[in-house]
């Protein structure tokens, strides 16, 4: 297909070639997405477009990384996998949740509900931007999920056995360490970082870049990659490595390895099992080779995406004409059958403790505020009640309503403009001149050094509620002297 | 010691925690062995028909022992080279004709433009006078440093004996070798590579062009692709939505409810709310009012706060019902949310990647180090919620009044208000002697 542009066309609907145009540049941008054959077969229920519609379905819903944890499951269990995904995300049609999940049937639902995720938000792109290849040093803004424990704990075999209070204090130490060692790493990577940008600059085709990245100069010095594929590869994803493809590239600034990026991203574009595939490949390609026909791959999916948005219109009417054919006999909403059991319950405890921290807030602001009234009716009181001191009251009530209007807007607004976990390219320019999407080094830091300071406001805050806390269980005890520790 | 259950949570809480911090350490370990790498001088790279050089770090590649060749190899090496200073000096005599014009420029030190097929364009030898080098990054074309270098001087030769580096030393049988220090005869196609360092030809480096081109063209589509997403067509959408909604009706099931989905979205939106609030909280408190005006501006912003306040907790009253009368399971894919009040979220809506400007290694470093103290911090106050959750009853509980508990409430204490940082001391005050 040629990239030569079309213009949006009202008629295309009309024309009967649009579909399968549309079903096709839907097929391939998608990640191993069924044949344009699967989805027709699908409008007419027939069971053996099912399978590829389940293990489609899972590829999309399922959260990066792919790790053969989840890859490995069986069809099964992929496909309740995905019934439960889709009802956490609200899925109105409860055909979907009486399906067999053996694959004999429903490819009709299947692919309602498919249709379904992709007119709700941008799947498309998501997945892509998640796959992307990163050629440049990607650092993101908020780095929260860098240190979140690492999933689900594997259930392995733990010591069941009551632990001392002072194991639990070792460990903490042996944290806190380990902060330590972060902030080192961290800052001489950020030097040589910074020395990488400045010895490459000028040499980068792109003006608006200006230097090599990591991930080129590395390109350039070792392109046929021969020691870090084959011996520091790790040969299959483990659990212990990273959480997403899209946050392994950018925890760090600077891809870990370049190669190991690749491979990981041939992983996520080709789709299959990669230990034989990568084998095959090393033999006969060099990793630049393989880079760039990852990148190719990666265009083409862009292209498609790029076709489908043309034309998807057509695709929406055909859509509606499955539903129409759909039976509407559902019944009604008996039990929905078991779904995983044993599934921590995660969103109770998160209200919980938001609920905990408003309290919390709420008699802060409650005591500040009578204090404030008081001391104020007190000074207050004696003064007129004049027209003109009505007129003041009524001009500051509006200030601060119009003031507390704006905070409200800041968090019930969906869209974040800071985009704080989108990951962003590193690039050293003397001047610090920045486009308009691009963010500037200088506001960041603003940005962050605020959330550090509410941060340690609030780690200050809990600290001392348990100084009280101790102290008041303490204190029930005579003969007994509490000498804090020496002040920081 | 703590009851089973408490310590088994605590255990997993903080084997988690380690285990984020040892894989983020690794992650930057692996990513600074790539940076010092470059950074170093950088070993001629062999054509693929060649073994690969090995890293300076590692020399398990190396497969010639890491000491002096032996005698018949150096022998063998200098008939070898004889012959191609033969072949030098035949070739000298040809060229001399040809360009004599060029052999002054050749013999200072200006750079050579750089033939098509190499990607890299000649840089400097410093030091050497009188001779061209250029470093040859094979290309997916060029084959050009299978030849052996057509120029050898003495020099060279000695420098087969002189081992500065053993890895190129221990290459010696091969026929040209990759040396350093070599200077090469004035002929117009360079052929020797040499090392250097970042620092002094990085600006002379060139990306090779096929991928400059698939970069280009990545680069072109995702801006196609971001600006067509924003100037989204209007008969598409109202597609969607038509759909969305037929979707909705021909269901027949329920009114929908709040998917698990919403409420984590809402839950965070409270989240974000509860960290606005509290920071204009601060700010309320800590600005000294100069006058009346300004003491009942900061009185009316504080009720104000509160009453948001008041309404955000109803919100989740609101939100606790729904979500405990049909409970959503939560997606057992999806990420365990980690709550937190820094974030901002929200959906992305640019997709082609965006740049972060940065003006030095001084700013690129704090804003390094406030990333992580930010994540630590996150971190941190997790473990302390964790820790109070556990700790608190546990302390309540055992009323002992001998030294078990008095290490309970140390070991507390120092964990809960310290950080763990630093102990508090004990002492018996005993009113007798």
């Amino acid at each position: 297909m040629g990239r030569r542009r079309r213009p949006v066309d009202p008629a295309a609907g009309a024309r009967a070639g649009a579909l399968p145009e549309a079903i096709a540049a839907l097929s391939q941008s998608l990640p191993s997405g069924p044949s344009p054959e699967i989805f027709r077969r699908a409008k007419f229920d027939r069971p053996e477009a099912t399978p590829a519609l389940w293990q489609l379905l899972f590829r999309v819903l399922a959260p990066l990384p792919l790790d053969n944890r989840l890859a490995s499951l069986a069809p099964e269990v992929q496909a309740r996998l995905v019934k439960s995904a889709l009802r956490s995300q609200g899925y109105p049609r409860l055909a979907l949740a009486q399906l067999p999940e053996d694959g004999s049937q429903g490819s009709r639902e299947l692919l309602l509900a498919l249709s379904w995720l992709l007119a709700r938000g941008p799947v498309l792109e998501q997945m892509l931007a998640q796959t992307r290849v990163p050629l440049g040093d990607e650092m993101t803004v908020c780095q929260c999920e860098a240190l979140a424990s690492p999933g689900p704990p594997a259930p392995q075999v733990r010591a069941e056995d009551p632990v001392d209070v002072r194991h639990v204090q070792w460990l903490m130490g042996k944290l806190r360490f380990r902060w330590r060692q972060l902030v080192s790493s961290q800052q001489e990577q950020c030097t040589l970082l910074s020395k990488i940008h400045l010895y490459t600059s000028g040499c980068h085709g792109d003006h608006s870049l200006g230097h090599l990245s990591v991930a080129e100069a590395e390109m350039l010095r070792d392109p046929e990659g021969g020691q870090q594929v084959r011996w520091e590869l790790p040969r299959n994803l483990d659990l212990a490595y990273p959480k997403g493809l899209h946050f392994s590239w950018t925890p760090g600034m600077g891809p870990r390895t370049f190669w190991k990026d690749l491979y990981q991203a041939c992983c996520w574009v080709t789709g299959g099992s990669l230990g034989s595939w990568w084998d095959s490949a090393c033999s006969l390609l060099s990793p630049l080779r393989a880079l760039l026909r990852t990148l190719e791959c990666e265009n083409r999916r862009l292209e498609a995406v790029l076709a489908w948005r043309r034309t998807e219109l057509v695709f929406w009417r055909w859509m509606d004409t499955v539903l129409d054919t759909c039976v509407l006999g559902v019944p009604a909403a008996a039990s929905q059958g078991t779904f995983l059991p044993q599934i921590p319950e995660c969103s109770g405890g998160v209200l919980e403790l938001v609920a905990w921290e408003l309290r919390a807030l709420q008699e802060e602001l409650q005591e500040a505020a009578e204090h404030r009234r008081a001391a104020w009716e007190a000074k207050a009181g004696g003064c007129g009640r004049g027209p003109e001191w009505s007129a003041v009251r009524r001009a500051s009530r509006e200030a601060v309503e119009k003031e507390l209007g704006a905070l409200r807007r800041c968090w019930e607004q969906d869209r974040d403009p800071a985009q704080p976990h989108v990951p962003h390219r590193l690039v050293r320019r003397e001047d610090g001149a920045a486009g308009d999407r691009d963010l500037r080094a200088a506001e960041v830091i603003r940005t962050l050094r605020s959330q550090e300071a509410c941060l340690e406001a609030v780690l200050h805050q809990l600290q001392g509620q348990c100084r009280q806390e101790l102290a008041r269980l303490a204190g029930a005890l005579p003969g007994l002297i509490w000498i804090p520790p020496p002040g920081r | 010691m703590l009851p089973r259950d408490c310590s088994r949570r605590l255990m997993a809480e903080l084997q988690g925690a380690l285990d984020a911090c040892a894989e983020r350490q690794l992650q930057l370990e692996q990513s600074l062995r790539v940076c010092r790498r470059l950074l170093q001088a950088w070993e001629p790279t062999e054509t693929r028909a060649s073994e690969p050089p090995p890293g300076p770090e590692t020399n398990e590649e190396d497969p010639s022992p890491a000491c002096a060749p032996s005698p018949q190899d150096l022998k063998e090496l200098e008939f070898l080279t004889q012959a191609l200073e033969k072949a030098v000096r035949v070739r000298r005599s040809i060229t001399m004709a040809g360009e004599t014009d060029k052999a002054p420029s050749l013999k200072s030190r200006s750079t050579v433009a750089p033939p098509g097929a190499i990607a890299f364009a000649p840089p400097q030898t410093p030091g050497q006078a009188g001779g061209h080098a250029s470093d040859t990054r094979p290309t997916k074309g060029s084959c050009q440093t299978t030849v052996p270098p057509k120029g050898h001087s003495e020099r060279q030769l000695l420098s087969l004996g002189d081992k500065t580096r053993v890895r190129t030393g221990a290459r010696a049988p091969r026929p040209g070798p990759g040396l350093r220090d070599q200077q090469m005869a004035p002929s117009a196609a360079p052929k020797a590579p040499k090392a250097f360092t970042l620092k002094e030809k990085g600006h002379l480096l060139r990306l090779p062009a096929a991928f400059r081109k698939m970069a280009s063209q990545n680069a072109s589509l995702w801006a196609q692709l971001s600006s067509m997403q924003t100037s989204d067509s209007t008969d598409a959408t109202a597609a969607k939505t038509q759909f969305l909604q037929n979707m909705q009706t021909a269901s027949g099931g329920p009114q929908p409810r709040l998917s698990a989905q919403e409420v984590e979205a809402e839950t965070g939106r409270l989240w974000k709310a509860c960290t606005l609030l509290r920071l204009r909280m601060r700010e309320e408190l800590s600005a000294a009012p100069m006058d009346w005006m300004q003491e009942y501006r900061c009185l009316l912003t504080l009720e104000g706060l509160q009453a948001m306040v008041g309404q955000c907790l109803h919100r989740l009253q609101e939100l606790r019902a729904a979500v405990a009368e049909q409970p959503p399971r939560p997606c057992p894919m999806g990420r365990p949310p980690r709550a937190s009040p820094s974030c901002g979220g929200g959906a992305d809506p640019a997709w082609s990647p965006q740049l972060l400007v940065y003006s030095s290694a001084q700013e690129l470093q704090t804003l390094a180090a406030l990333r992580l103290r930010v994540a630590m911090l996150d971190q941190q106050i997790h473990l302390e919620k964790v820790l109070m959750t556990e700790l608190l009853p546990v302390v309540r509980a055992t009323q002992l009044q001998g030294p078990p508990w008095l290490t309970l409430c140390r070991a507390a204490h120092s964990l809960l208000c310290e950080g763990g940082a630093r102990i508090l001391t004990v002492l018996r005050d005993d009113p007798v002697d």
